[in-house]
């Protein structure tokens, strides 16, 4: 096994920017790591502007193509979680103050230059504005704490009265043309659409050496040349020439710099990256401990398509996937995944060359050996 | 509402004392996938475990578990999961010592 299972994982900061946190993160898996990285970019809630209603627009740009723009402004989401909710969990019918912020945009040039329509010009509609959402009886539905949670700039366009912030451009119009619009914001998250992204860029790397080779660096005639080192090199021992390749090798530091758009701080980045992790995790042991379904399926059925052995367990076949140990009733809803029934084409078969050996793997012997060694962790079974 | 479909279930063809099973989670991905797969392995009466995300277009992944000696797949998931929330909690313990202790390079605010 490797040393670093056995040692506490460990957290440095390097530095801390007001838009970037740079630390190492050290004895974990890579899977764990990567999780940490997948969440910060992908499941953390922002606010963004996703309608837009464009009641003039006489500038070069087509309507869908400002709209998309607008989509990408970085709008300040501190506490997102508790300040705004979102529009599918809420009470109202078409966006209220709870769930949504009304952006109002209004610029017209009128003398002979060009002037910059940009994210400066979006003017957020203080909430409980009458007539923002639409007429008749106004928030009848309970109004929920939202509004107390939020910071006094949230929703408002990143870098909007700070001085010596440039603003997003959006558009360049000239005398005559004009620009009127609304724009609802609501929060969601990057696994939708990647303008809920809190992170403008994750940098993740580990073995700036390269000893482990999970990767090739193509070259002319000199590899060390053509690669130069990054930084991080120099926080690991350099390989010597004679270095045998060591294949039991795992990585166990990651050199993270968490760079945000400044929609969220980098710190929040982080700590409700975590938060969101062990939601996740949450959600899944309640759902483990609360099913009862669980119990009614297992005790049910008894294996019609035979013994699920045959395709893991005992090595059954060359290439057994997950198609063959189930049969054709697997639960993967029959013909809905026309790839998965043959076992050739099966990605698990399919990726590793080991995969045929099941459980009679000769790996290391002994009877710890074969998948359950915990040496075995990544094979390459999870490509 | 959403919350009917259920969040973790057995896919058929499990063993009945649940020594080797599929799991098949909803609205999860690699992102829980991989480290719950890690986390399985480390357990050493786990005799496989493996996990996929079958399709682009279907919101599961799947974890397979078998386990020796007939121990239940079901309890060394849970297992999995609870450690694994530890550890998201250890590290942010550990990010916050060297928050508030290490000498790192800082941004200090303007005026
Ligand atoms: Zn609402």
């Amino acid at each position: 096994m490797q040393g670093h299972d056995d040692l506490e994982p460990t957290v440095h900061i390097r530095e801390l920017k007001k838009d970037k946190v740079n630390f190492v993160l050290k004895n974990v898996d890579l899977a764990f790591a990567n999780s940490l990285r997948r969440v910060m970019m992908a499941d953390i809630p922002t606010v963004a502007i996703d309608m837009v209603e464009i009641e003039i627009n006489t500038t070069v740009l087509p309507d869908e193509f400002i709209a998309h723009r607008l989509g990408m402004v970085p709008l300040a989401s501190s506490n997102c979680d508790e300040a705004i909710r979102n529009t599918r969990d809420c009470t109202c019918l078409a966006g209220c103050d709870s769930c949504s912020i009304m952006l109002v945009l209004n610029v017209a040039c009128h003398d002979h230059h060009t002037m910059d329509v940009t994210s400066h010009h979006l003017d957020v509609v203080p909430p409980g504005t009458p007539g923002t959402w639409g007429d008749g009886e106004e928030q009848e539905h309970d109004a929920g704490e939202e509004l107390s949670k939020r910071g006094e700039r949230f929703g408002h366009p990143v870098g909007k009265d700070e001085p010596g912030t440039p603003p997003v451009l959006l558009c360049k119009i000239r005398k005559g043309q004009e620009l009127k619009l609304r724009c609802v914001a609501k929060k969601g998250i990057a696994k939708e659409h990647a303008k809920w992204s809190p992170c403008s860029a994750v940098s993740f790397e580990y073995d700036p050496y390269n000893k482990l080779r999970h990767t090739t660096h193509w070259f002319e005639s000199d590899e060390r040349g053509e690669w130069p080192l990054s930084e991080n090199a120099k926080e690991e021992e350099p390989p010597r020439d004679d270095e045998p390749f060591d294949f039991n090798a795992q990585p166990s530091q990651f050199y993270f710099e968490v760079e945000t758009d400044g929609s969220l701080g980098p710190q929040e980045v982080v700590m409700k990256g975590l938060a969101e992790l062990q939601t996740k995790l949450a959600n899944l042991i309640l759902g483990l401990k609360t099913q009862p379904e669980l119990d009614i399926l297992t005790g049910g059925e008894q294996q019609p398509n035979g013994n699920n052995a045959d395709g893991w367990g005992a090595g059954g076949g060359g290439g057994g996937g997950w198609g063959a140990a189930s049969g054709n009733g697997g639960g993967w809803g029959g013909s809905a995944s026309p790839t998965r029934g043959g076992a050739a084409t099966s990605a698990w078969g399919a990726t590793s060359p080991h995969s045929s050996g099941g459980a009679t793997s000769t790996w290391g012997g002994g009877a710890n050996a074969g998948w359950g060694s915990p040496e075995q962790q990544s094979n390459g079974w999870n490509v | 509402m959403a919350d009917s479909i259920p969040k973790i279930k057995i896919m058929k063809g499990a063993e009945a004392d649940l020594s080797a099973a599929t799991f098949q989670i909803h609205d999860e991905s690699h992102t829980i996938g991989n480290a719950l797969r890690w986390m399985l392995m480390k357990n050493p009466k786990v005799e496989f475990c493996g996990y996929s995300a079958p399709h682009p277009s279907e919101n599961v992944i799947q974890v397979r578990i078998q386990m020796y000696d007939n121990l239940s797949s079901l309890s060394a998931l849970i297992t999995a999961l609870s450690d694994l929330e530890t550890l998201c909690g250890t590290i942010e313990d550990s990010y916050m010592t060297s928050f508030n202790n290490d000498d790192y390079e800082k941004w200090i605010e303007e005026s």
